[in-house]
């Protein structure tokens, strides 16, 4: 490892400076800080204390993405908010407006346009796509399968065509699920466009199953979660149903159209890093059943509520709302407090990276080698921004 | 009788607690005291997963509200429990004994972030802000505009200036 210099001691604050101290006294426990460089675990650290090859603790350092949402939000019209709930989440912008519009429409009581809701599913399941992807990228260049990397990277890039044609961003769709609907409705030739996406989301799935057992070989039996931890920790999403627990906000408290939509709710027991991975590999697969009836059952109508322009402002009335949804990393939550202004009193975001990249990661990276940390770190499908908020 | 019901009957009859059933999974209520014992029970009740905690600061009462978002895996229920304590001397119970840390991390952050104390939670070190040692931020009485103006605004550069004027 060439970064000797910070391998410093912590039983005496001095630094290791050679290699012989590491190998005349073999008890010695040193820090190894893992990021906050980008390509690694993304603006977010872990101090870990190796003996050895052998992480003996960890500690997460969070922060390094905290924007203070929750109090920008404070400031700022439901339309605004709208479009900085892009920005929770980089990996899913698209989930997060749904999550927030939910909230303000649930506070106001506004009547969603059935065609509205039909089309905001259609967008969170491609954004769920896409999101998985970016989790198989990132696994895979973590565990040096840079071919799995450059394939996921490249087929996602078909759902930004998606994103662009019909919300005119390719990341970030800057509040296209708007309080009321969605702030516009699919172009012409948009549906087609979508089914031709879903083949190739289904030939980069056949070509992941071809390179599976590298894959295999890094991530098995690493960074075991059981169940009953998995449930105290707070873990949801993948990682709670990669330990074998079957629970999904889509399925448990239907919200949108999801009573009326017919998906598994893909599990495994093993509660290991591959375990994790194959159940977004699975939820890939259930998306692309769900937005094959979502299309085939596009209803005609209005997409928003007032139907000609957002309304930019309007009173939230006194109450408060919990949401909560499935997002590709888990249970995201919003708690709005409204008290007759024009913005939210309050909104405390749930991230479900908070979790998982804390008290989670703390828990299951102990005993695991230093040289399988990555693996476990993006098993988790964690997202630093959601964390932060 | 559903399960939603009989879960806001069991608490009100419990706890003498005013519940009220919003749509047809969640449950809403404030208690007046600390609400340790309600959570308590309400994770003996199979409310096992903590979703939230998050708290409201009602400046102009002189409150703030914490407020506890549960979920039921078992019976598919989300059960709201808030509570209020006084703004002053802002201290209620940790959570940790119950979810452990789940609760911990929770706690962690609206202590930072709002400076409530929660008794029995050992570590309230700083998640996100290091080095700050000013009003807790997400106080309605702490005026980030004013913040950024006096401390980091850089009036030599004239798109920054631009902005605040």
């Amino acid at each position: 490892m060439s970064g000797r210099n910070f391998l410093t001691n912590p039983t005496n604050g001095r630094k290791a400076t050679g290699s012989e101290e590491m190998s005349t006294d073999k008890e010695l426990i040193y820090d190894l800080p893992f990021g906050p460089a980008h390509p690694g675990p993304g603006n977010f650290s872990i101090k870990l204390k190796i003996r050895g090859e052998e992480v003996v603790s960890a500690r997460s350092d969070p922060g390094y993405l905290h924007r203070g949402f929750e109090k920008l939000m404070e400031y700022r019209s439901p339309m605004q908010n709208a479009v900085l709930s892009d920005r929770i989440c980089v990996f899913e912008p698209l989930n997060w407006n749904l999550v927030h519009a939910e909230a303000v429409d649930t506070l106001i009581g506004t009547n969603v346009p059935e065609r509205a809701k039909y089309i905001r599913v259609l967008m969170v399941e491609l954004s769920r796509i896409q999101s998985h992807m970016i989790w198989y990228g990132a696994m895979s260049l973590a565990t040096g399968f840079n071919t799995g990397f450059k394939m996921a990277f490249g087929y996602r890039d078909y759902i930004l065509d998606l994103f662009e044609l019909i919300t005119g961003g390719r990341v970030y769709p800057t509040g296209y699920i708007c309080p009321g609907g969605v702030r516009r409705d699919l172009p012409s030739g948009a549906v087609e466009k979508i089914k031709a996406t879903l083949d190739k989301v289904e030939e980069m799935l056949k070509l992941e199953e071809l390179e599976n057992p590298s894959f295999e070989a890094r991530a098995k039996g690493v960074g075991i979660l059981s169940a009953k931890d998995a449930i105290a920790l707070g873990a949801t999403g993948p990682v709670l149903r990669g330990s074998g627990v079957e629970a999904d906000v889509r399925k448990d408290a239907p919200y949108e159209i999801y009573r009326q939509l017919d998906f598994k709710v893909p599990t495994r027991k093993e509660g290991d890093a591959y375990a994790r991975c194959m159940v977004g590999i699975d939820e890939m697969k259930e998306s692309i059943y769900i937005i094959e009836q979502v299309l085939d059952s596009l209803p005609s109508g209005k997409v928003r509520e007032p139907s000609l322009k957002p309304e930019l402002s309007v009173e939230i009335p006194n109450g408060e709302v919990y949401i909560r949804n499935e997002i590709s990393r888990g249970e995201a939550a919003m708690y709005m407090v409204g008290n007759g202004g024009t913005t939210p009193y309050r909104v405390k975001i749930r991230g479900p990276s908070f979790l998982h990249l804390i008290p989670v990661l703390e828990h299951i990276l102990p005993g695991n080698s230093i040289s399988d940390v990555p693996a476990i770190y993006w098993s988790l499908n964690s997202c630093p921004a959601d964390m932060d908020r | 009788m559903s399960k939603v019901e009989d879960i806001a009957r069991e608490l009100n009859s419990n706890f003498g607690v005013e519940t009220e059933i919003r749509g047809d999974n969640s449950i809403w209520l404030e208690v007046k005291k600390d609400p340790l014992i309600l959570l308590e029970f309400a994770k003996r009740k199979g409310f096992g997963h903590l979703s939230s905690i998050s708290v409201t600061d009602w400046i102009e009462e002189g409150k703030y509200e914490v407020t506890y978002h549960l979920w039921s895996y078992s019976d598919k229920l989300l059960l709201n429990v808030k509570t209020k304590i006084s703004r002053d001397d802002p201290v209620t119970l940790s959570a940790i004994s119950l979810w452990g840390a789940n609760a911990q991390i929770h706690e962690r952050e609206l202590h930072e972030l709002f400076g409530v104390n929660f008794r029995g939670n050992l570590d309230p070190s700083p998640l996100f802000l290091e080095g700050w040692d000013k009003t807790p931020p997400f106080k309605k009485d702490f005026n980030w505009r004013d913040y950024v103006r006096k401390e980091l605004l850089d009036k030599s550069n004239k798109r920054e200036k631009g902005y605040w004027e």
